[in-house]
């Protein structure tokens, strides 16, 4: 940490002088700043977002007004056994999607960052997977990589061993779904890239006069600067992972299928409200949902300290 | 303005949006009054009718020609189309129907009809009178569009549950074409494996049943039982779908249908990609209207055939879609007028032919059948053919019952890859669907 | 030299076989329909255009249109984005304000219900206002930074920029407006470029808001009319419906192959002076 902690006396503010603490002093400007999303968030979102938790007490089938039924949808949850399928499937795609994702976008956004030539031709043909990820021929295009007579079990029909039908088996469903989505690891590349890019050059030049090597640079400049991304990426890659819909919804033609391995469960939750008219049902495993995401990215939050560094 | 005042102004107008919001979400279309008797007089204004339907290019180009013809005929009555794909178009018409915008008219299909009638979303067409005129229909696809006493729906086509055979494999295989008014599941069984024992592993006797309710709605008529029954209740005996699926899974391990997993892949690529269409089925359960579309994609010379053990009463046409207008269309006699036209024109039967199912109008179908494509005229003759064996129309599919498919879906896989006894399968199905209808 | 030659040859290796999907799908486009899953595999007999016509032309109105609509929505929202969450990302950052964590909180969490049960409420609340049918629905939540995501994002970028160089500006007298403006905006283009390609492309694909806001088939989108190309029950047009996701591909295709260089600027090139 020497070598940066050195970079930052010459930066920061001279430890004498006083910081001015002056309670919200800036209200009057933040709320200018902010005053489209006040706008965004008291027209567009909060209503429907608290429609639907009133909704949640109700039984509401869409078609006809809502009943108010109290805390049963709560308690059907309880005894729901499709519903627990979907909580295991969606957690155990979480934590085996979210750092595998994550570890392949970074390692590919350094090894794109700088040194090799045609470096904007690898990056676009390396993202343009994630253009296709939710696009409806994935489901086909899918298949022609997992099914059985796809890619792999041709390439695995060359040693001679017989491959199966890696989609449409239970046991490796979910599997195929999660090579699906690090597959499409651009998004969380590109704001990698992006990240990396802003890391001012002074402190890798600094460092270099310093004599510090590579890895040493990465280790103490990189990674640290990167911090607020790789931040940002998890939090946003927990979230959306928790909400994972479409390539689900398309490659297992909306059912979740085979026998529920696919079942994620804001797919079960779109089943249940829209397929199956109970959207009162829905709108409650939706604020439950709510609160397990909410809490861990609270709980992310909370472990930030520990590991983000903010340069402010 | 101090920060203060404005999180407060800001909170007062949050609550004011969640509250009407919620008003609005409160306001279903419960019990609309119908009006009075008749559609009405047609308006010499111009008038603007709604119309959805789910389909693909063909249809959609199709029923494009049949607006321009309408509105040629009815220059101030304008029609304003919207199509999706099937999944889509009931998430489209839930929400639109929540907010009151459902379109005029609309494309609806037998699962979905009494969730919609029922509900108070569609006009009850007996209420217009001679506007809409169904004489030309037999009264089984007139009543196959009621919910109670009440017409919901007309029928737009007819179809019925089949075989479809690929004769060039049976050929390969050296397997004469069953008989099929007389042939039974055993000799289905014993057909299929030699098929598929000749195709070792490059195709198969069959394509698995299990996936839509036509199969087992057959299965229960032959086994003297019934899906549904007339008020709406799950009726079927957990005997009667145990046996089914105990069926399938000896005709899946005897190697008569393909293996569990190809099964289920095949299947959830829709037709393009079933085993009947890329050839490496002998055998396939469709709906009958589905022929065209399967020879078309397979480049083979397909036949249709009974089911197994099917004669006497065991048949039953289903209508493969409908009709319907919105409850709360300002333009009940437009509304009339198109559907007639829609129904009963031979200008709009002769662009359409039998895209949307063989027509249930006996007059036009007569006079289409000569311009049909080889296999559609063998879709007409089926259904022809079919006549004397036709028994009883299924009871209307009860509202919440559209869940079928995607249960029957879950347990036969299930079934399949050996997670459930097919014991334990029939049971869940019944308490499951049961338990979605009364939803 | 070897060095890089291994690279490259992984590069490649690795690419390829990412890029297997997509090139079985440009192959497929150049396949008659029925073709297409009697025959699998890369190789093509027989190369054939006409898919690409009949894509263009057989939805009621020609391809152009849909592309159009598309860009017209795409193009709204970016705009839309980078405004609104540029200004809102400053001042979670960095400006001093009551009840900033909480805000934070509220915006977070507005990302965490998903938009299935929300979107019927947003549906009434658009259709009583009358503006079904029109881009409105699909434009002004972003016009009014409805996507936190991007917030989130840009605050992140602007708390790594060093606050040296706003103190700096502050110094020389500058309001919030103009460091905003002149200081932070400069130095987050990377943040901006990432908005604008990720808006792009999520606008591009977006099906669910665009499906039920959108009525008419000329007001269609590009997602809109590949999925007329599909029906399950009878036949779906691959041929065509491949073709035309194959069209669709190349504007998202090459907006990231250009707009990658503003991903690249940055404090490396033009800040730490």
């Amino acid at each position: 940490m020497s070598a940066l902690g050195e970079l930052h006396s010459l930066t920061k503010r001279e430890k004498g002088q006083p910081k001015v603490k002056v309670k919200h002093r800036h209200n009057k400007a933040a709320y200018l700043f902010l005053l489209p999303w006040f706008l965004g968030l008291g027209i567009i979102t909060i209503g429907p977002m608290i429609s639907s938790l009133i909704l949640s007490f109700t039984k509401y089938n869409l078609l006809q007004a809502p009943k108010f039924i109290g805390f049963d949808n709560y308690i059907r949850m309880l005894s729901d056994e499709s519903l627990h399928q979907s909580l295991g499937v969606t957690f155990l795609y979480v934590f085996v999607s979210v750092p595998v994702q994550l570890g392949m976008a970074l390692a590919l956004a350094l090894l794109l960052d700088r040194g090799v030539r045609g470096l904007a031709f690898y990056r676009s043909v390396f993202y343009l997977p994630s253009l296709l990820g939710s696009s409806v021929a994935i489901a086909v295009l899918w298949k022609q990589v997992f099914g059985t007579e796809g890619l792999v079990n041709q390439f695995l029909a060359m040693f001679g061993i017989a491959g199966q039908g890696w989609i449409s088996s239970p046991q490796t469903a979910l599997g195929t779904l999660i090579i699906l989505n690090v597959w499409t690891f651009g998004a969380p590349m590109v704001i990698f890239l992006a990240g990396l890019r802003q890391i001012p050059t002074m402190y890798y030049e600094a460092a270099s006069t310093d004599g510090a090597s590579k890895f040493r640079q990465f280790r103490t400049i990189t990674l640290p600067l990167l911090t607020p991304i790789i931040f940002f990426n998890l939090v946003l890659q927990i979230i959306h992972a928790f909400q994972s819909f479409t390539q689900a919804f398309i490659v297992s033609g909306g059912s979740g299928g085979p026998a529920e391995s696919t079942l994620f469960y804001t797919l079960y939750l779109y089943i249940r409200g829209f397929s199956n008219f109970d959207m009162g049902y829905a709108s409650a495993m939706a604020w439950v949902l709510l609160l397990i995401i909410g809490a861990f990215t609270a709980i992310n939050f909370w472990a930030s300290k520990h590991w983000v560094f903010y340069d402010d | 303005m101090s920060g203060v005042q404005f999180t407060r102004r800001a909170a007062g107008f949050m609550a004011f949006a969640a509250a009407s919001a919620l008003a609005l979400s409160a306001c279903g279309p419960s019990a609309t009054p119908q009006g009075s008797e008749g559609a009405g007089e047609l308006s010499s204004e111009p008038v603007t009718l709604t119309m959805t339907w789910w389909g693909n290019d063909t249809r959609q180009a199709n029923t494009q020609k049949i607006i321009d013809a309408f509105e040629k005929a009815h220059p101030n009555i304008n029609i304003e189309p919207s199509y999706s794909d099937w999944a889509g178009y009931w998430d489209k018409l839930a929400t639109e129907t929540a907010a009151n915008n459902t379109p005029d008219i609309i494309q609806m299909d037998a699962l979905y009809l009494s969730t919609y009638a029922d509900r108070g979303a569609l006009l009850d067409l007996s209420s217009l009178g001679d506007a809409l005129n169904t004489s030309d229909l037999p009264q089984a696809a007139v009543d196959s569009g009621k919910v109670g006493d009440s017409l919901y729906a007309v029928s737009a086509g007819l179809t019925a549950y089949s075989l479809v055979a690929n004769t060039s494999i049976f050929q390969q295989a050296g397997v004469e074409l069953p008989d099929d008014k007389t042939w039974t599941w055993k000799d289905f069984a014993e057909i299929t494996k030699k098929i598929s024992d000749s195709g070792a592993g490059k195709y198969y006797g069959a394509s698995a049943y299990g996936f839509e309710d036509g199969a087992l709605r057959m299965w229960a008529r032959q086994n003297g039982d019934q899906l549904f029954d007339k008020d709406g209740k799950v009726v079927i005996k957990q005997e009667t779908v145990k046996s089914w699926w105990d069926e399938l899974k000896k005709l899946t391990e005897t190697g008569s249908v393909a293996p569990a997993s190809t099964t289920i892949e095949k299947q959830s690529g829709g037709l393009s990609e079933s085993l009947s269409a890329t050839n490496q089925a002998a055998l396939g359960f469709w709906w009958n209207g589905q022929l065209t579309a399967l020879s078309k994609a397979s480049g083979q010379d397909l036949k249709l055939l009974r089911v197994p053990e099917s004669s006497g009463g065991k048949y039953w046409y289903k209508p493969s879609m409908f009709w319907s207008a919105s409850s709360r269309t300002q333009h009940k006699a437009e509304a009339a007028l198109f559907l007639d036209f829609l129904v009963n024109s031979q200008e709009a039967a002769d662009i359409q032919l039998t895209e949307r199912g063989v027509p249930a109008n006996e007059k036009i179908r007569t006079a289409i059948t000569p311009k049909l494509s080889e296999t559609d005229k063998a879709v007409v003759a089926f259904l022809d053919d079919l006549s004397g064996d036709v028994g009883e129309a299924e009871p209307v599919t009860p509202p919440g019952g559209s869940a079928i498919e995607a249960l029957l879906k879950k347990y036969t896989e299930q079934v399949l890859f050996d997670q459930v006894s097919t014991d334990k399968a029939a049971e869940g199905f019944i308490k499951d669907l049961s338990s979605e209808i009364q939803n | 030299m070897v060095s890089s030659a291994i690279k490259h040859a992984a590069l490649i290796l690795a690419g390829l076989i990412m890029l297997y999907p997509v090139l079985w799908l440009v192959v497929s486009s150049l396949r008659p329909t029925d073709e297409i899953f009697r025959d699998p595999g890369l190789v093509i007999r027989s190369t054939e255009f006409s898919n690409y016509a009949d894509g263009w032309n057989t939805l009621s109105s020609p391809f152009t249109v849909f592309l159009i609509n598309s860009s017209l929505v795409v193009l709204g929202c970016i705009l839309g984005n980078l405004f609104s969450c540029s200004l809102a990302a400053y001042a979670f950052a960095r400006l001093d304000f009551a009840g900033k964590k909480w805000w934070f909180a509220i915006m977070l969490i507005t990302i965490m219900l998903p938009i299935h049960v929300v979107i019927v409420p947003q549906y009434i609340l658009f259709s009583q206002l009358g503006w079904v049918n029109t881009f409105v629905p699909l434009i002004l939540p972003k016009v009014l930074a409805t996507d936190a995501f991007f917030i989130f994002l840009m605050v992140q970028f602007i708390r790594g920029i060093p606050r040296e160089l706003d103190e700096a500006a502050r110094i020389d007298g500058c309001g919030q407006g103009r460091i905003f403006a002149q200081v932070i905006l400069p130095l987050m283009v990377p943040a901006l470029a990432t908005t604008a390609v990720f808006t792009f492309i999520w606008t591009w694909n977006d099906f669910f808001s665009q499906l039920l806001y959108l009525t008419k088939p000329e007001m269609y989108t590009v997602p809109l009319a590949l999925r007329a190309f599909m029906d399950a029950q009878s036949s779906t047009s691959w041929g065509p419906m491949f073709a035309m996701s194959v069209v669709s591909l190349i504007p998202i295709f090459l907006v990231f192959l250009f707009g990658q260089r503003f991903l690249i600027k940055g404090i490396a090139t033009t800040g730490g002076k």
